[in-house]
């Protein structure tokens, strides 16, 4: 049977720091989704991710067992973030490596879960989802990309599960209103 | 169920997390209300469709240079941690060694000058033989006190410098300043409170320890967490507080506790820091 996260980050945290390759391996992918979905910058989100890894290796001993370990990644990296866009302030904008980029051609034969989503342009849901403010999309992000429950959200973002249940109801609807305001633009 | 109370459990619904009294309820009420019905399925596409944004595009994929980077990283680190406490005391002199020119010839020349000032001291004297073994002690102490003030000074004008990387090296040198040594730590305070960069304000924190028998520290320590601005750092100066036991934060720690302007990941930090402090 595979170790859990979090019993992988106490051994890190007594000193067998080469476990945290397992944990980089599991998460290292949802990681870059998340920084690359909140900055839509590729380069800079790679940077973001080996920072996380290298805080977490560095505040090891700091680490409760008794914690997500999810929910502590988490809030590394969104402190991790904050940091990178408090340095980058001033800096020229123009960032934005994805703006109004087209997704890549669906494949041919679309599986289940396509011909579940099919009628919603995913390009333009994704626009939509950009255009959020960053609490909005981040929220979303958690929950969607990353497959986190409420109550991990709600241990990221300091709140409690309510308050994520109402902010994840209030970002949808905030995604609505954007995806129907680009696709007025576009049929206009 | 109202519309309002239907509202609050779509999240649930979509998430497939409402219990199974809540989920027949919650259809009943969709059942009669066409205006909850219609927001619930066209909220509940976007759910779903929402999900498969990342699988259609190779933005969300991370190149794959992050895999080899990560690599590196933790061999360099796992190789620190085993060297670091076996250095003997050859590599320790060695690491002190400057990498630019212009501190290696500053560096070279202060050592001459030294090195003429002890062999000068060192010069036998007739009639000194007595007292020629509290002399040679004095010299080595004298000596000592020579490498201590250079190391000070080698570390205060890094601490200075423009660059991150150069004020790191400061930072790291002060782990060699003896630690009654207060223009070193006040230095250290000053890169603590005011150093723009996350990472040099956390490599002072970390030297601090080797000061923290002082009260001056402590005080400074607790000062300092209001003064941050970032989580990270006000964390790391928590985990100082507590590395060295210092009981007296305890009054400022639960004020911390209490503060909602502070981030919640430090308040709950003060608080696991205030339950080990007392």
């Amino acid at each position: 049977m595979n170790a859990t996260d979090n019993v992988l980050m106490g051994q890190v945290s007594n000193g067998e720091v080469a476990k945290m390759a397992v944990l980089f391996e599991r998460h290292h992918r949802p990681l870059f989704r998340y920084f690359v979905s909140m900055n839509r910058n590729r380069e800079l989100s790679e940077d973001l991710v080996q920072d996380v890894f290298f805080r977490m290796l560095r505040y090891r001993a700091s680490y409760d067992p008794n914690q997500s370990f999810t929910a502590w990644m988490y809030q590394i990296a969104r402190n991790a973030n904050v940091d990178q866009a408090q340095k980058r302030k001033g800096e020229v904008v123009g960032i934005d490596e994805f703006d109004d980029r087209r997704p890549e051609p669906a494949s041919d034969s679309p599986g289940p879960e396509q011909t579940a989503a099919k009628g919603q342009d995913l390009a333009l849901l994704r626009q939509a989802l950009d255009r959020l403010p960053a609490e909005k999309r981040e929220i979303l992000v958690l929950s969607r990309f990353q497959d986190m429950k409420y109550e991990e959200i709600a241990a990221v973002l300091g709140c409690e599960v309510g308050t994520v249940k109402v902010r994840v109801f209030r970002a949808m609807r905030a995604l609505e209103q954007a995806y129907f305001a680009l696709l007025g633009e576009r049929t206009a | 169920m109202t519309c309002d109370q239907a509202k609050l459990v779509f999240t649930d619904y979509w998430s497939q997390t409402l219990g199974e009294a809540q989920e027949l309820a919650f259809e009943a009420h969709l059942g009669t209300c066409d205006a909850c019905r219609a927001e619930a399925e066209r909220l509940g596409s976007l759910w779903k469709s929402l999900a498969l944004i990342p699988s259609e595009s190779k933005d969300f994929e991370p190149g794959v240079n992050l895999r080899s980077r990560f690599y590196e990283t933790l061999g360099a680190y796992r190789q620190g941690l085993e060297s670091a406490p076996k250095r003997g005391w050859r590599e320790r002199i060695f690491a002190l060694w400057p990498r630019e020119p212009a501190w290696q010839m500053g560096l070279s020349f202060a050592l001459l000058v030294i090195g003429l000032g002890v062999g000068y001291q060192m010069h036998p004297v007739k009639g000194a033989g007595v007292q020629e073994q509290p002399a040679a002690d004095q010299e080595v102490a004298q000596l000592r006190g020579e490498v201590n003030s250079m190391r000070q000074m080698v570390a205060l004008s890094l601490m200075q410098q423009q660059s991150a990387g150069e004020r790191l090296r400061g930072v790291s040198y002060a782990y060699q300043a003896p630690s009654s040594d207060t223009e070193v730590l006040s230095a250290l305070l000053t890169t603590v409170n005011q150093d723009q960069n996350v990472n040099v304000r956390l490599a002072a924190v970390d030297a601090l320890h080797r000061f923290g028998s002082s009260p001056v520290t402590r005080t400074a320590i607790v000062q300092s967490i209001r003064k941050q601005d970032t989580p990270l750092v006000q964390i790391a100066l928590i985990d100082l507080l507590v590395d060295l036991k210092d009981g007296t934060a305890a009054p400022e720690l639960s004020k911390i506790i209490n503060d909602e302007k502070i981030d919640s990941a430090v308040r709950q930090h003060a608080k696991w820091a205030l339950g080990k402090l007392q």
